[in-house]
Protein backbone atom coordinates (compact mmCIF):
# COMPACT_ATOMS: atom_id res chain seq x y z
CA UNK A 1 0.00 0.00 0.00
CA UNK A 2 1.76 3.17 -0.99
CA UNK A 3 2.18 6.79 -0.12
CA UNK A 4 3.28 8.14 -3.24
CA UNK A 5 4.23 11.94 -4.53
CA UNK A 6 1.58 10.66 -7.48
CA UNK A 7 -0.94 10.28 -4.22
CA UNK A 8 0.31 13.89 -2.77
CA UNK A 9 -0.18 15.07 -6.55
CA UNK A 10 -3.62 13.55 -6.46
CA UNK A 11 -4.94 14.91 -3.18
CA UNK A 12 -3.60 18.43 -3.24
CA UNK A 13 -5.19 18.90 -6.60
CA UNK A 14 -8.21 17.27 -5.39
CA UNK A 15 -8.78 19.79 -2.61
CA UNK A 16 -8.08 23.24 -4.17
CA UNK A 17 -11.37 24.50 -4.77
CA UNK A 18 -11.70 24.32 -0.67
CA UNK A 19 -8.39 25.90 -0.06
CA UNK A 20 -9.90 28.79 -2.12
CA UNK A 21 -12.80 28.54 1.08
CA UNK A 22 -9.85 28.18 3.22
CA UNK A 23 -7.71 30.87 1.84
CA UNK A 24 -10.83 33.25 2.68
CA UNK A 25 -11.08 32.24 5.91
CA UNK A 26 -7.59 32.60 7.39
CA UNK A 27 -7.65 36.32 5.69
CA UNK A 28 -10.68 36.41 7.71
CA UNK A 29 -9.33 34.96 11.09
CA UNK A 30 -5.89 37.67 10.15
CA UNK A 31 -7.96 40.69 10.16
CA UNK A 32 -9.47 39.28 13.45
CA UNK A 33 -6.41 38.20 15.35
CA UNK A 34 -4.45 42.40 14.35
CA UNK A 35 -8.03 43.33 16.03
CA UNK A 36 -7.27 41.47 19.07
CA UNK A 37 -3.61 42.73 19.01
CA UNK A 38 -1.26 39.63 17.54
CA UNK A 39 1.40 40.76 15.90
CA UNK A 40 2.21 39.23 12.26
CA UNK A 41 4.05 36.76 13.15
CA UNK A 42 2.16 35.42 16.26
CA UNK A 43 -0.84 35.30 14.10
CA UNK A 44 0.80 32.90 11.73
CA UNK A 45 2.62 31.05 14.34
CA UNK A 46 -0.81 30.45 16.09
CA UNK A 47 -2.39 29.42 12.33
CA UNK A 48 0.74 27.14 11.64
CA UNK A 49 0.75 25.17 14.89
CA UNK A 50 -2.86 24.60 16.36
CA UNK A 51 -4.14 25.14 12.51
CA UNK A 52 -7.93 25.51 13.64
CA UNK A 53 -10.31 27.91 12.03
CA UNK A 54 -13.33 27.44 15.00
CA UNK A 55 -10.29 26.60 17.61
CA UNK A 56 -8.47 29.74 16.16
CA UNK A 57 -11.12 32.62 16.58
CA UNK A 58 -12.23 31.43 19.99
CA UNK A 59 -8.94 31.45 21.62
CA UNK A 60 -8.12 34.82 20.05
CA UNK A 61 -11.63 36.12 21.10
CA UNK A 62 -11.13 34.96 24.57
CA UNK A 63 -7.28 36.12 24.47
CA UNK A 64 -8.52 39.49 23.59
CA UNK A 65 -11.40 39.30 27.13
CA UNK A 66 -8.15 38.02 29.11
CA UNK A 67 -8.90 34.37 29.58
CA UNK A 68 -6.36 32.07 30.76
CA UNK A 69 -4.16 29.34 29.28
CA UNK A 70 -6.37 26.78 30.98
CA UNK A 71 -9.81 28.30 29.39
CA UNK A 72 -8.27 28.12 25.80
CA UNK A 73 -6.87 24.90 25.98
CA UNK A 74 -10.00 23.66 27.16
CA UNK A 75 -11.85 25.53 24.29
CA UNK A 76 -9.24 23.80 21.44
CA UNK A 77 -10.18 20.78 23.14
CA UNK A 78 -13.66 21.01 22.57
CA UNK A 79 -13.81 22.86 19.53
CA UNK A 80 -11.39 20.03 17.98
CA UNK A 81 -12.84 16.78 19.55
CA UNK A 82 -14.43 16.11 16.19
CA UNK A 83 -10.71 15.38 15.41
CA UNK A 84 -10.40 12.44 17.56
CA UNK A 85 -13.41 10.59 15.33
CA UNK A 86 -11.37 11.75 11.98
CA UNK A 87 -8.47 10.17 12.80
CA UNK A 88 -9.73 6.84 14.14
CA UNK A 89 -11.53 6.81 10.69
CA UNK A 90 -8.49 6.94 8.84
CA UNK A 91 -7.04 4.25 10.92
CA UNK A 92 -7.88 1.27 8.28
CA UNK A 93 -5.63 3.53 5.57
CA UNK A 94 -3.27 5.54 7.39
CA UNK A 95 -1.86 2.42 9.62
CA UNK A 96 -0.85 0.88 6.01
CA UNK A 97 1.80 3.49 5.87
CA UNK A 98 4.87 4.48 8.21
CA UNK A 99 3.78 6.01 11.27
CA UNK A 100 6.03 9.07 10.37
CA UNK A 101 3.80 9.61 7.27
CA UNK A 102 0.42 9.01 9.59
CA UNK A 103 1.44 11.43 12.06
CA UNK A 104 2.59 13.52 9.63
CA UNK A 105 -0.63 13.82 7.57
CA UNK A 106 -2.62 13.74 10.85
CA UNK A 107 -0.77 17.06 11.90
CA UNK A 108 -2.20 18.53 8.35
CA UNK A 109 -5.70 17.03 8.94
CA UNK A 110 -8.44 19.00 8.34
CA UNK A 111 -12.22 19.11 8.10
CA UNK A 112 -12.28 19.56 4.37
CA UNK A 113 -9.77 17.09 3.14
CA UNK A 114 -10.89 14.34 5.37
CA UNK A 115 -14.01 14.69 3.89
CA UNK A 116 -12.59 14.39 0.24
CA UNK A 117 -10.06 11.56 1.55
CA UNK A 118 -13.02 9.76 2.75
CA UNK A 119 -14.57 10.20 -0.31
CA UNK A 120 -11.86 9.16 -2.32
CA UNK A 121 -11.54 6.15 -0.28
CA UNK A 122 -14.53 5.40 -0.68
CA UNK A 123 -13.99 5.97 -4.90
CA UNK A 124 -11.14 3.25 -4.91
CA UNK A 125 -8.29 5.91 -3.95
CA UNK A 126 -5.35 3.26 -2.97
CA UNK A 127 -2.45 5.71 -1.98
CA UNK A 128 -2.71 7.02 1.27
CA UNK A 129 -0.45 9.96 0.55
CA UNK A 130 -3.72 11.39 -0.96
CA UNK A 131 -4.08 12.41 2.96
CA UNK A 132 -1.33 14.23 2.90
CA UNK A 133 -1.59 16.21 -0.77
CA UNK A 134 -4.98 17.25 0.60
CA UNK A 135 -4.05 18.26 4.33
CA UNK A 136 -1.17 20.18 2.48
CA UNK A 137 -3.37 21.64 0.06
CA UNK A 138 -5.53 23.56 2.99
CA UNK A 139 -2.44 23.83 5.32
CA UNK A 140 -0.84 26.04 3.23
CA UNK A 141 -3.38 28.78 2.66
CA UNK A 142 -4.47 28.64 6.18
CA UNK A 143 -0.78 30.46 7.02
CA UNK A 144 -0.45 32.75 3.95
CA UNK A 145 -3.73 34.06 4.17
CA UNK A 146 -3.63 34.77 8.19
CA UNK A 147 -0.63 36.61 6.92
CA UNK A 148 -2.24 38.43 4.48
CA UNK A 149 -5.10 39.42 6.32
CA UNK A 150 -2.80 40.44 9.68
CA UNK A 151 -0.76 42.36 7.11
CA UNK A 152 -3.14 44.42 4.96
CA UNK A 153 -5.90 44.86 6.66
CA UNK A 154 -9.24 45.18 5.06
CA UNK A 155 -8.35 44.38 1.57
CA UNK A 156 -11.04 41.95 1.22
CA UNK A 157 -13.83 44.04 3.01
CA UNK A 158 -15.98 41.76 4.40
CA UNK A 159 -15.72 38.70 3.37
CA UNK A 160 -19.06 37.16 4.15
CA UNK A 161 -20.57 39.26 1.09
CA UNK A 162 -18.10 36.58 -0.95
CA UNK A 163 -19.86 33.97 1.18
CA UNK A 164 -16.64 31.96 1.04
CA UNK A 165 -17.94 30.81 4.81
CA UNK A 166 -20.66 29.06 2.69
CA UNK A 167 -18.04 26.81 0.70
CA UNK A 168 -17.76 24.04 3.52
CA UNK A 169 -21.63 23.69 3.72
CA UNK A 170 -21.89 23.61 0.06
CA UNK A 171 -19.27 21.19 -0.48
CA UNK A 172 -20.78 19.31 2.14
CA UNK A 173 -24.07 19.53 0.56
CA UNK A 174 -23.10 18.68 -2.50
CA UNK A 175 -20.90 15.11 -1.45
CA UNK A 176 -23.64 13.76 0.58
CA UNK A 177 -26.12 14.26 -2.18
CA UNK A 178 -23.28 12.22 -3.91
CA UNK A 179 -22.77 9.40 -1.27
CA UNK A 180 -27.03 9.46 -0.36
CA UNK A 181 -27.06 8.63 -3.63
CA UNK A 182 -25.27 5.64 -4.43
CA UNK A 183 -25.51 4.13 -0.94
CA UNK A 184 -29.12 4.73 0.14
CA UNK A 185 -28.16 5.70 3.24
CA UNK A 186 -31.51 6.87 4.77
CA UNK A 187 -31.09 5.12 8.29
CA UNK A 188 -27.73 7.05 8.84
CA UNK A 189 -29.14 10.67 7.40
CA UNK A 190 -32.13 10.26 9.63
CA UNK A 191 -30.31 9.66 12.78
CA UNK A 192 -27.76 12.33 11.95
CA UNK A 193 -29.90 14.89 11.31
CA UNK A 194 -32.16 14.45 14.25
CA UNK A 195 -28.95 14.44 16.14
CA UNK A 196 -27.87 17.77 14.71
CA UNK A 197 -30.96 19.78 14.97
CA UNK A 198 -31.48 18.90 18.40
CA UNK A 199 -27.77 19.60 19.57
CA UNK A 200 -27.52 22.91 17.77
CA UNK A 201 -30.88 23.69 19.96
CA UNK A 202 -29.26 22.62 22.86
CA UNK A 203 -25.39 23.10 22.86
CA UNK A 204 -22.79 25.38 21.42
CA UNK A 205 -22.09 24.83 17.71
CA UNK A 206 -18.66 23.19 18.64
CA UNK A 207 -20.32 19.92 19.37
CA UNK A 208 -22.59 19.73 16.88
CA UNK A 209 -20.35 18.01 14.71
CA UNK A 210 -18.85 15.58 17.34
CA UNK A 211 -22.36 14.74 18.24
CA UNK A 212 -23.41 13.54 14.92
CA UNK A 213 -20.26 12.09 14.01
CA UNK A 214 -20.72 9.45 16.76
CA UNK A 215 -24.38 9.09 15.92
CA UNK A 216 -23.47 8.35 12.65
CA UNK A 217 -20.95 5.90 14.20
CA UNK A 218 -24.14 4.30 16.15
CA UNK A 219 -26.55 4.22 13.01
CA UNK A 220 -23.50 2.23 10.94
CA UNK A 221 -22.98 0.00 13.76
CA UNK A 222 -26.63 -1.53 13.82
CA UNK A 223 -27.26 -1.57 10.23
CA UNK A 224 -24.39 -3.33 10.19
CA UNK A 225 -25.98 -5.63 12.57
CA UNK A 226 -29.06 -6.00 10.81
CA UNK A 227 -27.50 -6.68 7.50
CA UNK A 228 -25.43 -9.94 8.87
CA UNK B 1 7.49 41.46 13.59
CA UNK B 2 7.12 41.17 17.44
CA UNK B 3 6.76 37.86 18.94
CA UNK B 4 5.92 38.33 22.74
CA UNK B 5 8.17 35.30 24.42
CA UNK B 6 5.40 35.33 27.18
CA UNK B 7 2.53 34.34 24.46
CA UNK B 8 4.84 31.57 23.42
CA UNK B 9 3.54 29.11 26.27
CA UNK B 10 -0.07 29.56 25.07
CA UNK B 11 0.51 29.39 21.89
CA UNK B 12 2.15 26.11 22.36
CA UNK B 13 -0.28 24.55 24.62
CA UNK B 14 -2.97 25.44 22.43
CA UNK B 15 -1.38 23.69 19.29
CA UNK B 16 -0.08 20.51 21.60
CA UNK B 17 -4.01 20.29 22.10
CA UNK B 18 -4.70 20.28 18.98
CA UNK B 19 -2.33 17.41 18.36
CA UNK B 20 -3.85 15.42 20.71
CA UNK B 21 -7.24 16.09 19.06
CA UNK B 22 -5.82 15.18 15.39
CA UNK B 23 -3.42 12.27 16.35
CA UNK B 24 -5.51 10.57 19.43
CA UNK B 25 -7.96 8.79 17.54
CA UNK B 26 -5.75 7.04 14.99
CA UNK B 27 -3.82 5.80 17.96
CA UNK B 28 -6.86 4.64 20.15
CA UNK B 29 -7.53 2.33 17.06
CA UNK B 30 -4.32 0.50 17.51
CA UNK B 31 -5.66 -0.72 20.81
CA UNK B 32 -9.17 -1.88 18.60
CA UNK B 33 -9.78 -4.91 16.73
CA UNK B 34 -11.36 -3.73 13.17
CA UNK B 35 -14.38 -6.17 12.65
CA UNK B 36 -16.44 -5.78 9.34
CA UNK B 37 -18.95 -4.13 11.91
CA UNK B 38 -16.53 -1.22 13.07
CA UNK B 39 -15.72 -1.08 9.87
CA UNK B 40 -19.43 -0.26 8.97
CA UNK B 41 -19.06 2.23 11.69
CA UNK B 42 -16.81 4.27 11.20
CA UNK B 43 -17.61 4.29 7.27
CA UNK B 44 -21.04 6.08 8.18
CA UNK B 45 -19.16 8.94 10.21
CA UNK B 46 -18.43 10.92 6.91
CA UNK B 47 -22.46 11.39 5.79
CA UNK B 48 -23.25 12.04 9.36
CA UNK B 49 -20.54 14.79 9.60
CA UNK B 50 -21.23 16.32 6.40
CA UNK B 51 -25.29 16.37 7.96
CA UNK B 52 -23.80 17.47 11.15
CA UNK B 53 -22.37 20.41 9.03
CA UNK B 54 -25.16 21.54 6.61
CA UNK B 55 -27.88 21.05 9.26
CA UNK B 56 -27.33 24.34 11.18
CA UNK B 57 -26.67 25.99 8.51
CA UNK B 58 -30.41 25.41 7.59
CA UNK B 59 -31.80 25.46 10.93
CA UNK B 60 -30.55 28.97 10.99
CA UNK B 61 -33.15 29.47 8.42
CA UNK B 62 -31.63 32.42 6.63
CA UNK B 63 -33.31 32.39 2.82
CA UNK B 64 -30.00 32.36 0.65
CA UNK B 65 -28.41 29.43 2.90
CA UNK B 66 -31.90 27.36 2.57
CA UNK B 67 -31.62 28.45 -1.35
CA UNK B 68 -28.00 27.86 -1.68
CA UNK B 69 -28.06 23.82 -0.51
CA UNK B 70 -31.17 23.64 -2.24
CA UNK B 71 -29.17 24.63 -5.40
CA UNK B 72 -26.36 22.43 -4.59
CA UNK B 73 -28.45 19.73 -3.75
CA UNK B 74 -29.83 20.24 -7.43
CA UNK B 75 -26.92 20.56 -9.08
CA UNK B 76 -24.99 17.85 -7.63
CA UNK B 77 -28.12 15.69 -9.19
CA UNK B 78 -28.33 16.84 -12.64
CA UNK B 79 -24.46 17.36 -13.18
CA UNK B 80 -22.60 15.01 -10.77
CA UNK B 81 -20.11 17.44 -10.29
CA UNK B 82 -19.37 18.43 -6.36
CA UNK B 83 -17.09 21.50 -7.49
CA UNK B 84 -19.78 22.67 -9.71
CA UNK B 85 -22.74 22.29 -7.39
CA UNK B 86 -20.83 24.09 -4.41
CA UNK B 87 -19.59 26.86 -6.59
CA UNK B 88 -23.32 27.37 -7.65
CA UNK B 89 -24.21 26.95 -3.78
CA UNK B 90 -21.92 29.68 -3.03
CA UNK B 91 -23.02 32.04 -6.19
CA UNK B 92 -26.39 31.52 -5.10
CA UNK B 93 -25.88 32.31 -1.57
CA UNK B 94 -23.49 35.61 -2.37
CA UNK B 95 -26.53 37.13 -4.82
CA UNK B 96 -28.92 36.16 -2.13
CA UNK B 97 -26.94 37.98 0.58
CA UNK B 98 -26.23 40.78 -2.18
CA UNK B 99 -29.66 41.18 -3.00
CA UNK B 100 -31.00 41.37 0.59
CA UNK B 101 -28.67 43.93 1.81
CA UNK B 102 -29.16 46.13 -1.48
Amino acid sequence: MSFSPAGWRRGFLRAQPLAVGVFGYAVAFGLLASEAGLSVLEAALMSATVYSGSAQVATVGGLAAGAGILASVVTVLMLNARYLLYGASLRPWLSQSTPGQAYASLYFLGDGNWLLSMNARNAGEQDAGFVFGSGIAMFLPWVVGTLLGSVAGSWLGRPELLALDFLLVAFCAAMATDLFKSRGDLWTVAVALAVALGVERLAPSGWTIVATGLAGIVAGYFRHEERA
Amino acid sequence: MTLRLELLPLIFALALASFACRAGGFWIMRFVRMTPRIQSALRAAPLAVMVGIVAPAAARGHPPELLGIAVTAAVMRLTGSDLGAALAGVATVALGRALLRG
